[in-house]
């Protein structure tokens, strides 16, 4: 079957839709903390558990979440990567991204790792393996968002 | 009393970035009619559809299955759209299962199509599924997310990235006998250590592509069968499950499913497993269609249905393990994900490559005296997961 | 296999839940409903969501929201046409016999975000998008449609309006908005002609969840006491176009209320003692009183409808909610006695695409 239009035929649009996304019970009073240098962790009395990212109830035990923690500035990596090539609407590579689990905490919240030579990936991701410490840095005038603080190797 | 699930036929289009002559609902259209044309259905012989659609934001058209619902023949028909992600097509299956097995319906369509190169940045779409405090100003989209649980694996079990390469030599080859694949070719290991870095560990090479098509799969009961497919593949087992969206509560200590071995993919299994009377996978099983978007997915899923243990999988590879001629298992003898990723049918095209094997029907690349095959699917960063089970026999209870 | 309603809960009817997050929304919902049916949710051995990406603001919403309904190491899928279509899946679930305790969730956040620009997002790109299709404009034309087909006047629409208001009134669960005088209405302004806004069910923001059980489970737990047998449920959807006969022939709707009545073993409508219809406009409600022929042995909506509350995408499952608790003995103030037979509908996509019929009975009667 032939077709008289070229492959090339296209409808062009661009589309934006607005969102207004509630901060909630929980997300609120985590980023405040952060204007205030401390990072903020749910506790659920039923099952023990701490979360970081902080959230309004327990998934494991179904129930909400019942106290508020202030996590260490310290804490291990679980997992890493260093990501080099960049994607629209990120940081300009390269980048170094990390999952830790700060003192004090069950669960691991992710955010860049700053002051590492990420030039020889390798040797990069040695100093990022699992298991490594870091230590939370805030950055000056922190506004109220995750990326106010960053992690920076321990020793 | 609930009904034997048979596959009855199945469909995919050639898989490739682009296919600028065909609108969206007309690869929709050309899967379900070429589904339907295979085994000699018209439209009045399908009591029910499930469509297969995940993101939209990549075709651009929100609800799309509205929109397409008068090309796959379906006006008037009972329709249901799922949508879990990359698992949609390893759900759509399992819903279409549903509504077989209960007796609501004698025959189900299952169809479907991806358009994903109609944005130009999927990433950016894919970034949209985070978490829009805590992870969306990182770059966590998938790509990094899964990067990052491979670097703690490949150390945890003393993994290369060599050992992974071999995989996506092995399944890019394999794909070179499916002429519906997307990325084919006889490449080496150098080729892939050789690709550019993307997020350390995975190179362009071990992530898959964008890939745009369109599938389809008829099921239907026992007597549907008897009166359109003389050789059927039964769907004998399903299971699926759900973990925790927070990556950083399933990589730690305290995580009851660890992430980075993917443990998950073991209960997913077990409820397939139980169900099909598959007791002795590597023995019971001989063809694995794993959801593999990434290199380092496809084996670690594996280990966790009990075809080797945490760790092994890539060492066997090396062995040879997994190769379609003279392995223990074949693994994605069609390429995989790893090599065609239309992420709204990705699962589906599993599902129809597993059952194709036990229906004989794989062509260039089928797999000899295959009784049993199985599919998975994975949606979120791992965290819907799917397993089906085709078997050459019908379901019996166990 | 029978299916029974076990429990349910509705999030507090409200125009704007400007106080909770979505996910905060559906775990509250969930519990609820949890709590309402006497088990834990560690019992589930499924979870069937309905929800739409678009209304919730992020690609595969399910990811956030799948643990807050409960689904934390369960079985769970997802379908996106409407709530109540999550439900039918959900009774094929247990007629599969591959489990027998769920929980169906769903939630729509409208005050969120700009509906209509999600509506016409729906729209194809090549002849109907350019024209701006949207709900406003797609259920104006069955307006229009309907007013023709059914012989419904500016007048009659009116009156249907201030009854629907005045039932709604009643009903604790939902919004209780003020009645209007029959004068407010006939001066709403025109939206698209013919509707004026006042004819339209104004949007909110809810969820709703029920848990569903299967006969073998309630064998093995004798101790829970059933809400409600889900006697049948049947659904289609209708050509995407929006011509003539499409807007009239109300053919999903019929499809899926014969399919209904076929599973539950019933011959029409003088079976049901109520029929919860989804009305986005009430030139819906007039056109499927005629389509379904509701007679006087049939009380419409006796919950008000969508205009006790309007979560659009669950709106039809909310209604579901309605039905049960009628069956059940348990609708408080807008309880109509002696209620054997409930059912319940949804409609979804441009002037309702696709419809959705949900009938209960009274677990007491089996």
């Amino acid at each position: 079957m032939s077709k008289n239009l070229t492959p090339q035929s296209v409808i062009t649009e661009e589309v934006t839709l607005r969102y207004d996304y509630a901060l909630g019970e929980v997300a609120g009073t985590f980023m405040d903390g952060l204007k205030q240098r401390k990072i903020l962790a749910t506790r659920c009395s039923k099952s023990g558990m701490v979360y970081l990212p902080p959230r309004a109830f327990c998934e494991r035990s179904f129930e909400k979440c019942d106290g508020w923690i202030e996590a260490g500035h310290e804490g291990v990596i679980e997992a890493s990567t260093v990501v080099l090539r960049g994607f629209e609407g990120s940081r300009p590579p390269p980048i170094a991204v990390a999952f830790v689990r700060l003192d004090g905490v069950h669960s691991a919240i992710a955010n860049y790792v700053e002051g590492l030579d990420l030039s020889d990936t390798e040797r990069a991701m040695d100093r990022l393996a699992p298991g490594t410490r870091v230590r939370v840095q805030f950055v000056p005038e922190p506004q109220g968002r995750v990326t106010d603080f960053y992690f920076v190797l321990a020793q | 009393m609930t009904e034997q699930v048979a596959v009855l036929s199945t469909w995919q289009s050639e898989f490739k970035l682009r296919h600028p002559s065909m609108t969206y609902v007309e690869q929709a259209q050309e899967a379900a009619a070429g589904c339907m044309a295979k085994v000699s259905m018209c439209p009045d012989d399908i009591d029910a559809i499930v469509y297969s659609l995940a993101p939209t934001a990549f075709m651009g058209v929100a609800d799309a299955d509205r929109w397409a619902i008068d090309h796959i023949f379906g006006a008037g028909k009972p329709m249901l759209r799922v949508h879990t992600g990359g698992a949609t097509g390893g759900s759509v299956v399992q819903a279409a299962h549903a509504l077989v097995r209960s007796g609501m319906y004698r025959t189900v369509m299952i169809v479907g199509a991806e358009r994903i190169s109609e944005t130009p940045d999927a990433q950016k779409v894919l970034n949209q599924i985070f978490d829009p405090f805590y992870e969306k100003d990182m770059p966590l989209q998938t790509i990094t997310a899964v990067a990052l649980m491979a670097n703690t694996y490949m150390r945890r079990h003393g993994i290369t990235q060599e050992d992974v390469a071999r995989l996506v030599v092995r399944q890019r080859r394999n794909a070179l006998l499916n002429p519906h694949a997307h990325l084919k070719g006889n490449i080496t290991v150098d080729d892939v250590m050789a690709s550019p870095m993307i997020a350390y560990p995975f190179k362009l090479f071990d992530i898959c592509p964008r890939s745009s098509g369109g599938a389809a799969m008829i099921v239907g009961n026992m007597d549907a069968a008897r009166q359109w497919q003389t050789r059927p593949a039964f769907i004998t087992g399903v299971g699926a499950v759900s973990d925790s969206n927070w990556i950083g509560d399933r990589i730690v200590p305290s995580a009851e499913y660890d992430f980075i071995d993917w443990k998950l993919m073991r209960v997913a299994g077990r409820a397939a497993f139980e169900r099909a009377g598959i007791t002795d996978p590597i023995h019971q099983v001989q063809v694995a269609e794993v959801y593999d978007a990434f290199s380092i997915q496809g084996l670690t899923q594996l280990e966790q249905l009990g075809f080797c243990a945490s760790g092994t999988g890539f060492l066997l590879e090396g062995e040879g393990a997994w190769e379609m001629d003279g392995g223990q298992v074949a693994v994605c003898p069609s390429g995989g994900t790893l090599c065609t990723n239309p992420i709204a049918v990705a699962g589906l095209v599993r599902a129809i490559e597993a059952a194709n094997q036990v229906m004989g029907t794989a062509g260039g690349h089928q797999v000899k005296n295959v009784r049993r095959s199985l599919a998975t699917a994975v949606g979120g960063i791992a965290q819907f997961l799917t397993c089906s089970v085709f078997s050459h026999e019908p379901y019996e209870a166990h | 296999m029978n299916c029974y309603v076990l429990g349910l809960a509705l999030y507090p009817a409200v125009q704007r839940a400007a106080g909770h997050r979505l996910e905060e929304m559906v775990y509250h919902t969930a519990h609820a409903a949890l709590d309402h049916a006497g088990i834990h949710r560690r019992e589930l051995d499924h979870v069937t969501l309905g929800a739409c990406d678009e209304l919730d603001g992020r690609s595969i919403s399910s990811m956030l929201l799948a643990m807050p309904a409960g689904a934390y190491l369960v079985d769970e899928i997802k379908v996106t046409d409407s709530a109540a279509s999550a439900l039918c899946l959900e009774v094929a679930r247990l007629k599969s016999e591959e489990f027998d305790i769920g929980l169906v969730a769903s939630w729509c956040k409208s005050s969120k975000t700009d509906v209509e620009s999600v509506m016409r997002l729906r729209g194809e790109p090549f002849y109907t998008r350019p024209l701006g299709m949207n709900m406003t404009m797609s259920d104006a034309m069955l307006a229009q449609a309907v007013a023709d087909q059914f012989g419904v006047s500016a007048a009659q629409a009116d009156e249907r309006v201030v009854k629907a208001y005045a039932r709604a009134s009643a009903n604790p669960r939902g919004l209780a908005q003020a009645v209007p005088t029959l004068a407010e209405v006939t001066a709403s302004p025109y939206e698209a002609t013919p509707l004026r806004a006042m004819h339209r069910a104004p949007l909110s923001d809810g969820a709703v969840c029920m848990v569903v059980a299967s006969q073998r489970w309630l064998d093995r737990h004798p101790q829970h006491r059933p809400l409600a047998r889900i006697a049948g449920v049947g659904w289609a959807a209708d050509s995407y176009r929006l011509d003539r006969s499409r807007l009239r022939d109300f053919n999903s709707a019929r499809k899926a209320w014969a399919q209904a009545l076929r599973m539950a073993d019933l011959p029409d409508a003088s079976s049901v003692d109520v029929m919860e219809l989804e009305t986005p406009t009430v030139y819906h409600e007039a056109a499927y009183e005629q389509v379904l022929g509701l007679g006087a042995s049939t009380q419409i909506s006796p919950s008000g409808g969508a205009f006790a509350q309007n979560p659009l995408f669950c709106t039809g499952l909310v209604g579901a909610a309605e039905a049960v608790l009628q069956v059940a003995g348990q609708a408080g103030a807008v309880q109509v006695p002696g209620v054997r037979r409930a059912a319940a509908h949804s409609c979804h996509g441009y002037a309702q695409q696709g419809n959705v019929f949900m009938i209960f009975e009274g677990a007491a009667h089996d």
